[in-house]
């Protein structure tokens, strides 16, 4: 399962419209569709760097989305942090739902709402929506197992602390790890940006991969084209060739 | 009886995936102009950040360092305070885990040698750390000679020059000493020329430790706060459980002080990961209320904000510590997961005033003979009020504690406590 990440109106809107087409083209199961959030307190430099470049221009998101949701046929799984809608969850979600999203992920879910976890993954769920469950290798073993069940479409693991920082972890033991905790499809993020990971990972037992920050760090330096080819070779490495 | 060597555990325990909640990450401020989890990459050997986000309980200790462990003269001793139940006239047994019989005199060198060694093998050949009162460069300077690399020590200035003892030590062992702040990097010579008088700070000092270190292509290594200086330091509590497993004892009872959490960690979690024990008690410094009086917050773990946040038990890194006694209690926060699991009721804490710890160590080394250092007296004072209550309540409990280091180089501060309070 290849979940491909694009930042909400990243670069502009013409070519993060290109972007998604693109990656869906290219072979992307599903997209991950992230919000400019107010304090990006769980990303990196890389995706920070993308989320000031969209607040200087975006200020009608919803209409993006619409227009996300018309180009392309895949699920679309929008990551936005909790902390941003706490207030006005439920009108934010049907609004969701009614431009054709099918899921919704909080980074912030499992760190800074935990105790009232259960709570949000019914409320999406009551709009009809997916709820998409993000762990890490800081969640204890008992609240990953009782959360991968929970989780709709696929379990997400981030293998490093923030996105877009290759700081060192062994991925292949942190997969075989948590593969013996998921009753569910394990999806392996966070800075899977080089092949050798890919493929331990999916060694490991992950059923997929999510690619973000890697696709953002080629678009700065070759342009979207070249991040739609590295999607098609990730495609490549999960179907085995 | 197990022969002494086969005490020494053959991996490090992480607390981590046995905590009651997920680990709140470490994370930039917003609208930072520069990434700290990305400096931590540049200036930590990548092992020893490996495991600082490691998710395995059990994290093997290499041969090597066990082997160093073993010239250093662990085990540390297990010890039953005899004289002290006896003074208290307790039904309680009380045990302490002397850490200060290594060569440095306190614990922190458990956490430098692996850290040290992790350097060599990754071909760095200089390592560079701050210092306030010493304990922590003399760690570093030996183990950076163990393993023949050299080493920077920035010691803040007003301790370099009112504690010549430590920074003697640390010059035997090899170690090249600055009284910070220096010229030596641009940092310190903003600083300087300022107030060229500049008594220093440990935040000033770990700058320019971070400075040094990225600017030569060294290594910077970490002394307390983050997991994996914790995890190091679970030798300390591997080793008591395997000792008081010899001496078919089951600890109720296990005290610690904590200054930045990684001694108390260290000591304690072993058990409270194995569920021995029932009460866990983490003690700090009436002056220092940061239990008391500090906030659950993200904050820096370091006053210069180089480091990256860290949600813990803090009373704002722009907290000023009074000038006490226990210099390794001066500090602002409190190690992430120690904080979560006092957040959680797992772990008690207490605080003591100066009087209350003097009269503790008076107590401690009247009866054996070791004198603590002042931080560890924060701990023989609650272990001393553990031991009354189990006398009138009559109760055959069993206390232990961590003996963090010993009190050889604090005299001149005992010598002032005893002229203040006598």
């Amino acid at each position: 399962m290849l979940v491909s990440y694009a930042t909400l109106g990243y670069p502009n809107r013409e070519d993060y419209l290109r972007l998604v087409k693109g990656l869906v083209e290219a072979g992307s199961d599903i997209l991950e569709i992230g919000l400019l959030p107010k304090y990006a307190k769980y990303d990196g430099p890389v995706i920070r760097r993308s989320y000031k470049q969209v607040s200087t221009w975006l200020t009608d998101f919803w209409s993006l989305l619409e227009e996300t949701r018309r180009a392309v046929d895949v699920p679309l799984v929008i990551l936005t942090y909790l902390e941003d809608w706490v207030s006005s969850l439920s009108q934010v979600l049907a609004k969701m739902k009614e431009v054709g999203i099918d899921g919704v992920l909080f980074p912030d879910l499992l760190i800074d709402f935990v105790d009232e976890y259960e709570k949000y993954v019914n409320e999406i769920k009551s709009h009809g929506l997916s709820a998409v469950i993000f762990t890490s290798p800081s969640v204890p073993d008992p609240l990953i197992h009782k959360v991968s069940r929970l989780s709709d479409m696929f379990l997400y693991y981030g293998v490093r602390p923030t996105t877009g920082v290759p700081l060192p972890v062994s991925v292949d033991s942190l997969i075989t790890r948590v593969r013996t905790l998921v009753n569910n499809k394990l999806v392996v993020g966070f800075g899977l940006s080089d092949i050798e990971d890919m493929k331990k990972a999916l060694k490991a037992g992950a059923d997929g991969v999510a690619i973000g920050t890697v696709y953002i760090e080629e678009i700065e330096r070759n342009g979207v084209e070249s991040a739609i080819s590295l999607a098609r070779k990730f495609r490549g490495i999960l179907d085995g060739a | 009886m197990a022969n002494s060597e086969e005490i020494i555990p053959s991996y490090w325990y992480n607390i981590i995936p046995d905590l009651p909640k997920p680990l709140p990450p470490p994370r930039d401020p917003p609208d930072a102009e520069f990434s700290r989890i990305d400096l931590l990459r540049k200036i930590m050997p990548s092992e020893v950040l490996r495991q600082q986000f490691t998710v395995e309980r059990f994290v093997s200790i290499p041969r090597e360092v066990r082997e160093a462990y073993i010239n250093i003269g662990r085990p540390t001793p297990l010890v039953r305070a005899k004289r002290l139940e006896e003074f208290l006239n307790t039904p309680a047994k009380i045990y302490f885990k002397y850490e200060g019989a290594t060569p440095t005199g306190s614990h922190k060198i458990n956490t430098a040698l692996p850290q040290a060694y992790f350097s060599m093998k990754e071909g760095v050949d200089h390592l560079v750390t701050e210092t306030g009162a010493g304990q922590w460069g003399t760690a570093v300077a030996l183990s950076a000679r163990m393993y023949g690399l050299n080493s920077t020590i920035f010691m803040v200035k007003v301790s370099y020059e009112q504690k010549p003892q430590r920074r003697t030590i640390m010059q035997l062992y090899g170690a090249q000493v600055f009284a910070s702040p220096t010229s030596h990097t641009e940092y310190g010579k903003k600083v300087l020329n300022e107030n060229p008088n500049h008594p220093g700070s440990l935040g000033i000092a770990m700058s320019e430790a971070i400075e040094y270190a990225l600017s030569n292509g060294y290594k910077y290594l970490v002394g307390s706060v983050l997991d994996v200086v914790v995890l190091h330091q679970s030798v300390i509590g591997l080793e008591a459980m395997k000792q008081l497993q010899e001496l078919d004892e089951e600890p109720d009872v296990l005290v610690g002080c904590v200054g930045g959490g990684s001694n108390f960690g260290g000591f304690a979690f072993p058990f409270i990961g194995s569920k021995k024990g029932s009460k866990y008690i983490a003690v700090g410094s009436y002056e220092i209320p940061k239990f008391s009086k500090g906030a659950y917050n993200y904050d820096f773990p370091d006053s210069a904000g180089l480091l990256p946040l860290v949600k813990m038990i803090t009373l704002g890194r722009d907290y000023v510590p009074p000038p006490i006694y226990s210099g390794g209690l001066r500090y602002h926060g409190a190690a992430p997961s120690l904080s979560m699991l006092i957040k959680e009721g797992i772990v008690d804490w207490r605080e003591y005033n100066e009087k209350e710890i003097f009269e503790a160590a008076q107590i401690f080394l009247q009866t054996q003979g070791i004198v603590p250092a002042p931080e560890s007296s924060h701990a023989i004072r609650a272990v001393i009020e553990e031991a009354r209550e189990a006398k009138i309540k009559n109760e055959k409990k069993v206390i232990v504690f961590n003996l963090s280091g010993h009190g050889l180089l604090d005299l001149p501060n005992y010598e002032s406590m005893m002229k203040r309070i006598g």
